[in-house]
């Protein structure tokens, strides 16, 4: 797929780099979440393993029996680890989506932000992508029922056909194309922000609309641009993985935290590039078709470090 | 029978072939075109035959139905006329009001009941040569729960009883409607699993009929005789069975008529399928050539070798440490994708595997499933115990010896899963499978009267491994494995009981072991020791204002206690560490609740630990079995890595959203 849009690949890592605060920001929210949501039951394992020599089954390989049986221990060591990581997840999402405006603006206006501004802008578009959010989750729903209805077709070929591949090829294609809708609707929502941002549009409606007929116009273009970065960021994901499982000492500690908030980080920053993309996409879009208004300016309340958004 | 939670399983690597042998695949439609080799040792009579069964079967692909004829000679060596005789009718179970459906529900209240899940087995005529026709005279009979609705056992009473000694001849027309595969037999698409698919006639065992009904949790007994099958059925459908093929006759309908023999069994069971691709091969061991057919069904031909390879290494291994494989073939039937439910069960001389098109390396699955059910072959197969009764005794006492072969192939700790990030041993397999419910039945309860399905898994197949496995160090595992052997070589064709069983290996290892079975068998007490207290105090210590001249002048009183938690008594071993490196080692009976053992030293004690050689796979917490003093976080730091990376990532795939 070419990249026939302007050229966004490079300048939205740049970007990225270049803000790095809005990282940084993000895998601090994220690590401190995750420290609490472990914290609890690291007291508790501790209480069992840091004086026992079984856990040495843990520390060299690991040993899954060894793990399942602290699971099952009396002192049930591992209950609410669940809840409390999925609390977490709910609670960064929620953060996302309020710094999702200070985010886009930051890239979009291409200035550093103060963290007053930042947050103001944040709080500022804070509702309006809470309604984004909700149209985005109506509009999963009828990938949910595609997603069932292939699902029925696998388990029908499955249960009918004498080798199991046909059914697995119906898999392969059902991943495949759930997968692609996931990408088309994540980056006409990604536009919708991005407009949203952009125009200080308030009626999301309008956003959705819009960004749709942007995604409709220049599919390639954005899909190419969410897309290649989203590879990378897989890529390098399993590679971290690979790396951690089969190359790491299984006794180490450093070097395994280190490798994984690596590949956390690069997550965000490969997310934050997408983001970052977009907003040089949408710019250089604006300044190509806006023919009376040849050169983009900043947005009224963007244009510099002290500007603040207004009430809406 | 498989147990439910090796399905959760994974594992690894391969190990060393036994010798010499070829493999050849076939898609010829008779798969067991091999005659029976010549040798004495195979031409013996090698059980007590109380049976002979021939049967002629016709298989409707159409309707999932059999129709078939059986001639039963029964060879009356009870000691006394015989007037009564039970049959068994399993497929009758697959019925809603049954008492295998019964439990079914009550065990998994989210149970629903599929129509296609129906099977029967209807006796249309029963006859008793010389006695005329007897088919009035069937009354299902109910000896377990009362449950009129259960059809699972028939009892017919003659006109004349049968003098002991003599022989009686049934003459029996039967049907059968075959479910979708469901409790290890019937159909799937094209596939066909056929076990407990004949009227089966019970036992006649501690003086009376032994033919209970068929549970959800119960198995099979039977007595050992011949079989002489004749199977028609379409000429494409490949067929694997626990007999030696005599002869294949195609018919003009454009059927075939396979006929089978097989004798000192005490079952006979038969798969077959047009899309089986058979894969041969052939081993020698100590009582000769053994030619082995792998059923592969479509997709699934790359664990052809891991299923060939395995069979070859438990024959391998069963021959050196427990006995003789005295049968000329072994057979083993890939399910097809979907039919889980027919995978895992043990048949003489055929077994059913389990794999999937994606099964990993690394798990081990399809390897630990052939040496289970091979082992059946030992455990069921030749040391015919009661299923119904006393199912740890082939279960149990399997699953102990499958945990022995896969560790002796695989590596004691990556038997069962083998992956670069995560390992698994079947010692922890079969003692995670314990650990569930560990005290709410015996191993001795007959298998329907376990609390569930669930408990009768983790104590009959989990628990009796354990228990097996801590036998090791009382005795030790060449003597358990020399008992075993003993116990197998003494009682192979034959109904041997749990007592017999107990007194084999306190015969062999020449202790009495009354105190140790009376607490793992029969009872449900549970196991648990732990170091409660293991610190250093200077001897002066009221002179710590005071510093020698050298850390060894200084001298220490070590107190380190042991405690029993449980009512499980047993003596254990202590192992004391010392800061100058020194070892001591203790032994401690057991019998109190704790015992104090004191040290003055000058050195101050670094660690105790409870079962240093970590033989005691019966106590349900090996974390407390032993003490750090000096703590050691490595492990807790790296699960809170690994769980603080885990959460990480699910914020991150969570925001995808935002």
């Amino acid at each position: 797929m070419a990249d026939a849009g302007p050229k966004t690949f490079m300048p939205g890592a740049a970007l990225v780099w270049a803000r790095q605060r809005v990282l940084w920001l993000l895998y601090a929210i994220s690590f401190v979440l995750a420290y609490v949501a472990t914290r609890g039951t690291n007291a508790r394992v501790g209480a069992i393993l840091d004086h026992s020599s079984a856990a040495r089954q843990l520390t060299h390989g690991f040993n899954v029996g060894a793990f399942s049986s602290l699971a099952m221990s009396p002192e049930a060591p591992l209950g609410g680890l669940a809840s409390a990581s999925v609390s977490g997840a709910v609670l960064f999402t929620i953060f996302m989506i309020f710094a999702t405006g200070g985010i886009l603006m930051t890239y979009y206006s291409g200035e550093r932000l103060r963290a007053g501004a930042f947050f103001e802008w944040s709080g500022h578009h804070f509702w309006r992508f809470v309604r984004l959010t909700i149209y985005l989750l109506l509009v999963l729903i009828p990938v949910l029922i595609l997603g069932s209805i292939l699902g029925r077709v696998y388990t029908r070929i499955d249960k009918q056909s004498i080798s199991p591949m046909p059914a697995v090829h119906v898999f392969e294609a059902t991943v495949v194309l759930i997968l692609f809708l996931l990408i088309c609707i994540r980056i006409w929502f990604d536009m919708a922000q991005v407009i949203a941002v952009a125009e200080d549009e308030h009626r999301m409606h309008r956003c959705f609309r819009r960004a749709a007929a942007l995604l409709w116009h220049n599919f390639g273009s954005l899909f190419w641009l969410y897309f290649r970065v989203s590879l990378i960021a897989w890529v390098v994901f399993a590679l971290g993985v690979h790396i951690w499982t089969d190359h790491l000492r299984s006794e180490s500690i450093a070097a395994p935290f280190v490798l994984s908030q690596f590949l956390i980080i690069f997550w965000i920053a490969c997310r934050l590039w997408q983001r970052a993309s977009e907003c040089i996409w949408f710019r250089e879009h604006q300044r190509t078709v806006a023919t009376n208004v040849p050169v983009y300016d900043a947005p009224p309340l963007a244009a510099s470090e002290s500007a603040v958004p207004s009430t809406s | 029978m498989r147990s439910n939670t090796t399905a959760l399983l994974l594992g690894l690597l391969g190990l060393p072939l036994p010798a010499g042998s070829r493999q050849a695949t076939s898609t010829h439609p008779v798969a067991q075109a091999h005659t029976k080799t010549a040798e004495p040792e195979k031409q013996r009579t090698l059980s007590t035959r109380v049976v002979a069964y021939d049967i002629a079967a016709r298989l409707d692909p159409a309707k999932h139905a059999i129709t078939a004829s059986e001639t039963l000679i029964y060879h009356n060596l009870t000691g006394q006329p015989q007037k009564q005789f039970p049959f068994h009718l399993y497929l009758n179970a697959f019925q809603p009001q049954s008492t295998f459906m019964t439990e079914v529900r009550r065990d998994d209240p989210d149970y629903s009941w599929k129509p296609e899940h129906y099977s029967a087995i209807k006796i249309t005529q029963f006859e008793a040569t010389g006695m005329g026709d007897l088919t009035n005279r069937m009354q299902f009979i109910h000896p377990d729960d009362n449950n009129t609705a259960d059809h699972t056992v028939m009892q017919v009473e003659l006109p004349t009883a049968v003098p002991a000694g003599a022989d009686v001849e049934f003459k029996i027309s039967f049907e059968d409607q075959m479910p979708e595969v469901v409790a290890r037999t019937g159909y799937l698409r094209d596939f066909y699993m056929i076990g407990q698919w004949f009227p089966k006639v019970g036992v006649w065992w501690k003086g009376a009929w032994n033919c209970h009904q068929f549970h959800h949790d119960t198995e099979f007994f039977a007595d050992f005789g011949t079989f002489d099958v004749k199977v028609t059925l379409p000429q494409n459908e490949v067929v694997g069975t626990g007999g030696d093929l005599v002869s294949t006759t195609n018919n003009s309908d454009g059927t075939k008529t396979l006929t089978f023999h097989s004798e000192d069994v005490h079952d006979f069971s038969w798969g077959a399928s047009p899309s089986f691709t058979d894969v041969e091969d052939t081993w020698t061991g100590s009582a000769g050539t053994v030619k082995i057919h792998v059923l592969m069904s479509p997709g699934n031909m790359d664990t052809a070798p891991r299923y060939v390879k395995t069979a070859k290494d438990s024959l391998t291994l069963f021959d050196q440490w427990i006995g003789p494989y005295p049968y000329d073939r072994l057979t083993i039937i890939d399910p097809p994708h979907g039919g889980f439910q027919a995978g895992g069960m043990e048949y003489p001389t055929l077994v059913t595997a389990d794999t999937a098109w994606y099964m990993p390396k690394g798990a081990l699955f399809p390897e630990l499933v052939v040496v289970h059910e091979f082992g059946h072959q030992y455990w069921y197969g030749m040391v015919a115990t009661n299923e119904f009764e006393e199912a740890w005794l082939d279960e149990g006492i399997n699953s102990y010896t499958e945990t022995k072969i896969m560790n002796a192939l695989y590596g004691k700790s990556t038997s069962v899963g083998n992956f670069p990030f995560a390992q698994l041993g079947e010692d922890d397999s079969q003692r995670f499978t314990y650990l569930g419910r560990p005290d709410l039945d015996p191993l001795t309860r007959f298998a329907w009267l376990f609390y569930d399905d669930r408990s009768y898994g983790e104590i009959t197949y989990g628990k009796t491994t354990v228990v097996l496995l801590t036998l090791e160090k009382i005795i030790g595992e060449d003597t358990l494995r020399q008992a075993l052997h003993t116990y197998f070589m003494r009682y192979r064709f034959t109904h041997p009981t749990g007592s017999d069983f107990i007194r084999t290996v306190e015969e062999v290892s020449g202790k009495d072991l009354h105190w140790y079975f009376d607490q793992a068998v029969s009872g449900t007490e549970m196991f648990d020791y732990s170091i409660l207290d293991a610190h250093s105090d200077p001897l002066k210590w009221w002179e710590t204002s005071s510093h020698p001249s050298s850390p060894k002048d200084e001298l220490y009183r070590t107190y380190v206690t042991v405690r029993r938690n449980d009512d499980f008594i047993f003596p254990v071993d202590v192992r004391i560490r010392f800061d100058d490196g020194q070892i001591v080692d203790e032994h401690w009976d057991g019998r109190d609740r704790w015992k104090r053992f004191t040290y003055d030293r000058n050195s101050e004690v670094e660690s105790a630990e409870i079962d240093p050689d970590h033989q005691i796979w019966l106590d349900r917490n090996f974390y407390n079995n032993s003490y750090l003093v000096d703590a050691d976080k490595r492990a807790t730091k790296k699960l809170s890595n690994i769980w603080g990376f885990a959460s990480q990532f699910l914020a991150q795939l969570f925001s995808w959203l935002a």
